[in-house]
C-alpha cells in the first residue's frame, strides 16, 4: 500500500467518528423527546453532550454541523419535521452551538462545564425568543423563563461534567 | 483555548467542581436569573388570581380563578388549528383539549401559581396566571 493513502484514511476515520457521534446524538434526541416534559420546551440536554464532545475532538465546524444535522434527522424520526417544534429545536440547537463555540474559543480558563452551562442557558433563551417572535407574540411567555433557566444551569453543569469525564476517560483508554 | 491534550484524567466529582471561570459564570448567571425572577414576580404576583387567554398577540379573555365551591369556567379558544378547550376552576387552569398533535399542553396538567402558563404553540394559544390568592387587593388602579 502506498504511503499516499494515509491522509484519505485519516479523513475517512474523522468522518466515521463524526457520523458515530451524529448517530449517538440523534438517538439521545429521540430518547429525550420520549421523556415526560418537565416544563414547556425543557429537556435535560443530553444530546448537547455529544455536541460538546464533537467540539473537543473535532473542532467548531464539526460541532456546529452535528448540532444542525442532529435536529434535522432527529425531527424526521420523531415526526416533527418543519413543525413549530422543529423550528424551536433548531433555533435552540444552533444558538447553543454558536455560544458554546464562542465561549470555548474566547473565554480563558473555561472548561467543558462552563461551556455547557452557557450552551444550556443560550438554548433555553433562544427557544423562548423564537416562540415569542414567531408564534405567540406575548411577553407574558417570559414569566416562566427564570425557573427554567435555573433548571438549565443545573442540567448544563451536570452535562458539562459528564462530557469532560467521557472525553477524559476515552483519551485515557486510548480509544481516541 | 483548551485541547484534549491539556486535560488530565479527572474523576466526575472533580469535574463537577468546575474551574474558577466556570464558577464565576455560574454565579453571574444565578444572580441574573434571581434578579429577573424577583422582578417578574413583583410585577405579576399582586392582585387577585387571574387567568388570561391569548391567541397570538390578541387577548381573548381574562377570568378570575373561581373560589373553592364556585362552578368552573369552560372557554373555547379559537386558534390557528382549531379550538382549544380551557377549564378554569378553583384548582387552577388546564387545557382540556387541543387540536395539536403532541398534546403537550393537555398533558402538562393544572397550573395555579402566578407566572405559570399553558401554551399550545402549534395552535398559538397561551394561558397565563397573574396574581395570588394571598393578595388582599382586588385591583390596582392608576
Amino acid at each position: 500500500m502506498e504511503v499516499s493513502m494515509r491522509p484519505p484514511l485519516a479523513e475517512l476515520e474523522n468522518k466515521a467518528v463524526w457520523l458515530a457521534l451524529l448517530m449517538l446524538a440523534i438517538g439521545l434526541h429521540i430518547f429525550e423527546a420520549a421523556l415526560p416534559s418537565l416544563g414547556p420546551w425543557f429537556k435535560p440536554g443530553l444530546a448537547n453532550l455529544i455536541t460538546l464532545l464533537a467540539l473537543v475532538w473535532m473542532g467548531p465546524r464539526a460541532a456546529f454541523m452535528l448540532s444542525v444535522f442532529r435536529v434535522l434527522v432527529g425531527s424526521f424520526f420523531i415526526g416533527t419535521m418543519f413543525t413549530p417544534t422543529f423550528v424551536i429545536s433548531m433555533a435552540g440547537g444552533v444558538t447553543a452551538a454558536l455560544v458554546m463555540i464562542a465561549a470555548w474559543r474566547t473565554l480563558p480558563g473555561i472548561s467543558l462545564v462552563g461551556v455547557s452551562l452557557l450552551g444550556a442557558l443560550a438554548h433555553m433563551t433562544a427557544q423562548f425568543v423564537t416562540v415569542e417572535s414567531l408564534f405567540i407574540h406575548q411577553a407574558a411567555l417570559y414569566y416562566i423563563l427564570p425557573p427554567l433557566l435555573l433548571l438549565s444551569c443545573f442540567t448544563g453543569w451536570i452535562n458539562g461534567a459528564l462530557a469532560g469525564y467521557i472525553a477524559g476517560r476515552l483519551k485515557h483508554d486510548s480509544i481516541r | 483555548m483548551i485541547t484534549t491534550q491539556d486535560m488530565p484524567p479527572q474523576s466526575l466529582l472533580q469535574l463537577l467542581r468546575g474551574s474558577w471561570t466556570d464558577r464565576g459564570l455560574l454565579v453571574v448567571s444565578l444572580i441574573g436569573i434571581a434578579a429577573a425572577w424577583f422582578f417578574i414576580q413583583g410585577r405579576i404576583a399582586s392582585g387577585p388570581p387571574m387567568a388570561e387567554i391569548y391567541h397570538g398577540d390578541t387577548m381573548l379573555a381574562s377570568y378570575r380563578l373561581p373560589e373553592p365551591g364556585q362552578p368552573p369556567v369552560h372557554f373555547e379558544a379559537e386558534g390557528d388549528l382549531g379550538i382549544s378547550e380551557i377549564v378554569i376552576n378553583a384548582d387552577g387552569v388546564r387545557m382540556a383539549s387541543s387540536p395539536c398533535t403532541s398534546q403537550r399542553c393537555v398533558l402538562s396538567g393544572t397550573h395555579r401559581h402566578a407566572g405559570d402558563l399553558v401554551a399550545c404553540v402549534p395552535n398559538r394559544i397561551l394561558v397565563t396566571i397573574r396574581g395570588s390568592r394571598d393578595s388582599n387587593l382586588d385591583a390596582v388602579v392608576e
